[in-house]
């Protein structure tokens, strides 16, 4: 199981000394953030995206592919990366280059936004918002699967003869989670390609959660990718922790009476009541977190919220170390226990690799010369076109439809 | 089968006019059903005890428990009896930001009897011109016939020819015959129906 956090790059005041961090601190507090949590043995790290103030992380890959630079175990995904707005191409396109320049340290976590005018900044209209979100995804599959891609839809600018470069690492597309909180289509979405459904939970009761999880556990086993137990689940929490539970109540709670989303609202003790919400010692912690598996099953991706609401660099340091020394590791030991063997772990790039190829060489993408001309000649690149290996068809979409991949070139 | 009632009452005071003209649609809206043979339940609600988690649903996006367990309610309703005081030529803020909670959806064909009580007769039309678009917007259905109690009606002073009992008579008769034939209790559709027991679908610990 993958322990880690995520941020969604709040530039948030503290409430207890009035001052906000500049843009450049955030930004340098966050590196530092991301390469502690490998320090102290911590798995993931996810990045939000936003494009309006008080967030800065705009532009996703750019600080990944800068913490993918200072690591070397850490695997780093997104919290979330809208696929509403941004051009699925450019998608493909940047976490392509990502993994490249990772060394396949990457997965991603789809995500429809947050903020409605994001949606007319870019173009799009947020009534659109689960067709955009299908569409969109249809296409960033072809583009990570076929070498030359003809395409249109609704949304974007007809493709003809379009090849995504680089071509995925080792010709195997990064892991996709979807994340959603309210939408059943999306968990069906995931569900129908076998993909991963991410559930922050964060600011919702438990029981929503697990009526999610359970029927995206429902349809990942209707559309034939293995039992419901053996979908690939990941979820989001929150915590705070001192040594006792009093210290950290009485810490955390200006940050929770100010902070951006929950603030002014329930009080804190109404809100960890009704939430995974856990503010209290590292045991509490602890003991909330392994709850979490009594209602969804065993899971493969838990990711905390560390950074939220005005905590300074310092604090939310210190909060790493109380996660990756005293939590994480009774997490992994208890969370092994009575796992069945056949449960996966969450996919990673070697496991995909070796699901391809078995005990094959990987393809590595050779381009032949450019002719300036993808639609009339055979492959741009220079090994032999063969049948995909895929084994997971499209549920909805013009791929559903279609009865053979069109000029694929896929793996191998 | 029997019919499902819901009666949201939007008074801040205890005791509560609208509270009171709430019961007497709701008891001549049960009476109608029983002489048509229709068994009915009904449950009715106060805004006031709900109106902090009102206000962190509109803050956070979702339900605590309480709240959420009464639009679950409505959702899967026969009939709904909304009453609300009006406040400077609307309805009650408090009032708004409950149907603002409510799934965009979860009115659709809803046979429902507005009631509104104010200082005046002279605010009565604030059924038609604040009210009724709101549940028509919400694709629900709102009988033709709304009560207004003013002040006044609850005493000698009130209107001598169409009296508040006749006119609570009449929107309860052309609720109760929406009830009767509605059968949207039935049609009601989860997103999330699972095919199976939760805990055959996540296995290992959560599964025994």
């Amino acid at each position: 199981m993958q322990f880690g956090i995520f941020t969604v790059s709040d530039i948030t005041q503290d409430p207890t000394t009035g001052r906000t961090p500049t843009e450049a601190e955030r930004i340098q507090a966050t590196i530092t953030i991301a390469k502690h949590a490998e320090a102290v043995g911590l798995d993931v790290f996810a990045l939000g995206e936003h494009h309006n103030p008080p967030f800065w992380s705009s532009s996703p890959t750019t600080t990944l592919a800068y913490i993918a630079g200072q690591t070397s175990t850490l695997r780093l995904s997104t919290a979330t990366t809208l696929i509403t707005t941004n051009d699925p191409v450019k998608i493909a396109e940047d976490y392509a280059m990502l993994q490249h320049v990772s060394g396949g340290r990457i997965d991603l976590m789809l995500g429809r936004g947050n903020t409605g005018p994001v949606y007319p900044w870019f173009g799009k209209d947020i009534r659109q918002g689960l067709p955009l979100t299908l569409e969109n995804y249809e296409l960033l599959r072809r583009l990570w699967r076929e070498d030359v891609v003809d395409w249109e839809g609704r949304f974007r600018t007809p493709l003809q003869g379009f090849t995504s470069t680089p071509r995925p690492l080792d010709g195997v597309p990064p892991f996709v989670w979807h994340g959603s909180i309210r939408s059943p289509e999306i968990a069906e979405q995931a569900a129908s390609h076998g993909d991963g459904f991410f559930a922050n939970h964060i600011f919702w009761p438990a029981s929503h959660t697990q009526r999610m999880i359970a029927l995206y556990r429902q349809r990942y086993e209707h559309h034939g990718h293995g039992r419901a137990d053996q979908a690939i689940v990941g979820l989001g929490g929150q915590v705070f922790m001192r040594k006792n539970s009093q210290d950290a109540v009485r810490d955390f709670r200006p940050y929770f009476d100010n902070a951006p989303v929950y603030g002014h609202g329930p009080s804190l003790e109404e809100f960890t009541s009704q939430t995974p919400l856990t503010v209290g010692s590292p045991q509490e912690v602890i003991d909330k977190t392994l709850g979490f598996r009594d209602y969804v099953g065993d899971y493969q991706r838990q990711l905390f919220l560390m950074d939220h609401a005005g905590l300074p660099l310092k604090t939310v340091l210190e909060q790493l170390d109380l996660l990756g020394e005293e939590v994480v590791p009774v997490l992994r030991r208890e969370f092994a226990k009575n796992r069945p063997a056949d449960v996966p772990d969450a996919p990673t790039h070697e496991s995909l690799v070796a699901a391809a190829y078995g005990d094959a060489a990987p393809r590595q993408a050779t381009p032949n010369p450019n002719r300036g001309d993808n639609l009339t000649v055979g492959s741009p690149y220079q090994d032999t076109p063969v049948e995909a290996p895929t084994s997971s068809g499209s549920a909805f979409g013009p791929a559903a439809t279609r009865s053979t991949a069109t000029r694929s070139t896929s793996i191998r | 089968m029997t019919k499902r009632i819901v009666v949201i009452s939007s008074g801040l005071s205890t005791p509560s006019s609208t509270r009171q003209l709430a019961d007497r649609l709701a008891a001549d809206s049960v009476a109608q059903l029983r002489e048509r043979g229709v068994e009915v339940e009904v449950e009715t609600f106060e805004l006031r005890d709900l109106a902090h988690d009102i206000t962190n649903h509109l803050l956070l996006g979702f339900a605590p428990p309480k709240l959420e367990a009464v639009l679950d309610k409505l959702a899967t309703a026969d009939g709904l009896i909304a009453v609300t005081p009006i406040f400077t030529t609307s309805y009650a803020g408090l009032f708004k930001s409950f149907l603002d909670v409510i799934d965009p959806q979860s009115l659709t064909d809803l046979p429902v009897l507005i009631g509104a009580t104010g200082g005046t007769p002279r605010h009565s039309l604030a059924i038609d011109y604040a009210i009724r678009p709101v549940f028509t917007y919400l694709h629900a259905n709102p009988v033709t016939t709304g009560v207004f109690a003013a002040t006044s009606d609850w005493g000698g002073g009130g209107d001598g020819v169409r009296s508040l009992p006749d006119r609570i008579f009449r929107g309860a008769k052309e609720f109760a015959e929406l009830v009767e034939r509605t059968d949207r209790s039935e049609l009601v559709n989860d997103p999330f129906a699972l095919d199976r027991p939760m805990g055959h679908l996540v296995g290992g610990l959560a599964g025994e």
